[in-house]
């Protein structure tokens, strides 16, 4: 990047499955409000906000014009995104860049969503291309028939998934900011939810929830000089897919290799699961997370199964994934991909409060995840 | 002992049709012009990186190439590489409504590589496996439906 740049403040809102107590605008406030304190400055300073969601999944437009209110963009310049489900990462990675542009000293970004509202199962299968909205099944679908090839293809059981879903919960169980907070005892417990859609039960993928995000980007000079903990973003990367029928899963590379091996490229990571220290995923279905496992190569091909077996990924273990319960419990889709990034800066700052990791991380990878399969990656470091 | 008082939230309801028409370009246009007349299915090479594209059009999404008329067939034989069957309603863009589907929808590749996904006439999970071979049954009438033109897919004997 032409400038470095730094997160300076990190702000959640309260994620659940209804927030009929507050609008749009006071939802998105509290994660504004928050990360303004989180950084020590007020809204004045601000010079640029963004605004993130999905148009339509939650009944809602414009957010750009119609939060201004709760957002503080009142009379400043800044934007809308609008890209999937890998809105929140991509209006990070938007305020970054336009930090490291030198056209802005501080930026602050937010990614919101309230699913209460509105039908996001009926918006994505209008979304998708004329000749096939009557075979999309929602996400829901492409998720549990790319769950059907992994256990093919691997020697992983639906006991595995359910692994990966305890995990999400007893650390999610440590974050205040998680939705689903289930207190699951066991494998038995997850087996034990109904079958959405074959191989996937309820509790294998994420919920619908209502809730914001919000971080604060600033300059090397201002990060310097109002932050103890500034978390520096050492790089970013995003790789689109074409539409295709076989969106999740599938033998062919998909985006998520691709951008890995650009980043670890330029970043000089030749073992990934030695030189991160500590990962936030976008898993929108315990299956899904195995499978990232083997994309981000921590794990050779048809392995990932194998780390959740062994517990590696658990929140104190060699290689942590998710230690903040991850999309399984938490999933507000436009503020989902920023808080892979807020959660992975906090850990680096060491911050994370309950949910935070055993071992010191210095370096975190984020991942945001969309239709089509497209995705965005950001790696954040202590020092650069 | 006194009543809690349940905090009560006052709802309005605005209920709104939103209708729009989706255009499928000349390619695809002329792919649903032969499912509908003569039960075909087609593709487009790319006459630059040769990849079959479905469904064709006007340019190579991989290499960004116009592609012109290089117009291939893909007959209507696939193998079955993912699957599943919805245990809860799933959303029915035709009729704005929730319901359960009848068939297990499947991703389908053609043996000449594309990919389509569409349904499977085996209603059975436990009669279904990955790497099954399928072909496609058609409609005798109405069609003119795009892929609906195809009821569903049906198992047929394996390749040697």
């Amino acid at each position: 990047m032409a400038n470095r740049v730094a997160i300076v403040g990190v702000g959640r809102s309260t994620q659940a499955a209804r927030r009929p107590e507050v609008n749009d605008a006071e939802m998105i406030n509290e994660a504004v409000r928050a990360a303004l304190a989180d950084a020590q400055i007020d809204i004045n300073k601000v010079q640029a906000v963004l605004t993130n969601s999905i148009d339509g999944f939650d009944n809602f437009y414009l957010g750009d014009c119609l939060l201004v209110d709760g957002s503080g963009a009142y009379m400043k310049s800044g934007m809308k995104f609008h890209t999937g489900g890998t809105v929140g990462s991509t209006g990070s990675i938007a305020a970054f860049n336009m930090v490291a542009s030198g056209m802005f000293d501080i930026v602050l970004t937010i990614g919101h969503q309230k699913q209460e509202r509105g039908n996001s199962m009926g918006t994505l299968c209008a979304a998708a291309p004329g000749e096939l909205r009557e075979f999309v099944q929602g996400a829901i679908g492409a998720f549990a028939q790319a769950a059907v090839q992994y256990m093919k293809n691997t020697n992983a059981k639906l006991e595995h998934a359910a692994m990966v879903r305890l995990k999400a919960d007893k650390n999610a169980c440590r974050n205040p900011y998680a939705h689903l907070r289930l207190g699951l005892k066991s494998i038995e417990d997850v087996a034990k939810s109904p079958t959405l859609i074959w191989p996937l039960r309820l509790l294998d993928f994420c919920p619908q929830s209502c809730g914001a995000a919000a971080l604060i980007v600033a300059s090397e000079k201002v990060a310097k000089k109002i932050s103890k903990k500034p978390v520096w973003v050492a790089d970013h990367e995003t790789v689109h897919e074409l539409q295709s029928e076989v969106v999740f899963g599938g033998d062919e590379e998909k985006s998520q290799q691709v951008a890995a091996r650009r980043l670890y490229k330029r970043n000089g990571i030749t073992n990934p699961a030695k030189d991160i220290d500590c990962f936030e995923v976008y898993e929108p279905s315990s299956w899904e997370e195995m499978y990232l496992y083997e994309h981000f190569f921590i794990t050779e091909h048809n392995t990932g199964w194998k780390l959740v077996e062994k517990g590696v990924t658990e929140l104190d273990g060699a290689i942590p994934v998710n230690p903040s319960g991850g999309v399984l419990a938490t999933n507000a889709i436009g503020a989902t991909a920023m808080l892979r990034i807020g959660e992975a800066a906090l850990q680096i700052r060491g911050d994370a409060g309950e949910h935070q990791v055993t071992k010191d991380v210095k370096t975190t990878l984020s991942s945001g995840l969309g239709g089509t399969n497209w995705t965005t990656l950001v790696l954040l470091k202590r020092s650069l | 002992m006194a009543e809690e008082k349940k905090e009560e939230f006052i709802g309005v309801e605005f209920l709104s049709k939103i209708p729009y028409s989706w255009s499928m370009g000349p390619y695809s246009g002329s792919l649903f012009t032969e499912m509908k007349e003569n039960k075909k299915i087609w593709g487009i090479r790319c006459p630059k990186c040769k990849k079959l594209l479905f469904p064709p059009e006007a340019m190579c999404g991989y290499c960004f190439t116009e592609v012109k008329d290089n117009w291939e067939e893909i007959g209507d034989e696939g193998t079955v590489v993912q699957f599943t069957k919805a245990g809860m309603p799933i959303f029915d863009i035709r009729k704005g409504t929730f319901a359960f589907s009848e068939r297990p929808l499947a991703n389908i590749q053609f043996d000449k590589g594309p990919y389509i996904m569409h349904w499977l006439e085996e209603k059975d999970l436990e009669k279904l496996h990955l790497g099954m071979r399928v072909k496609a049954v058609w409609r005798e009438q109405g069609r003119g439906r795009g892929y609906e033109d195809i009821m569903y897919f049906r198992a047929i004997e394996e390749k040697k």
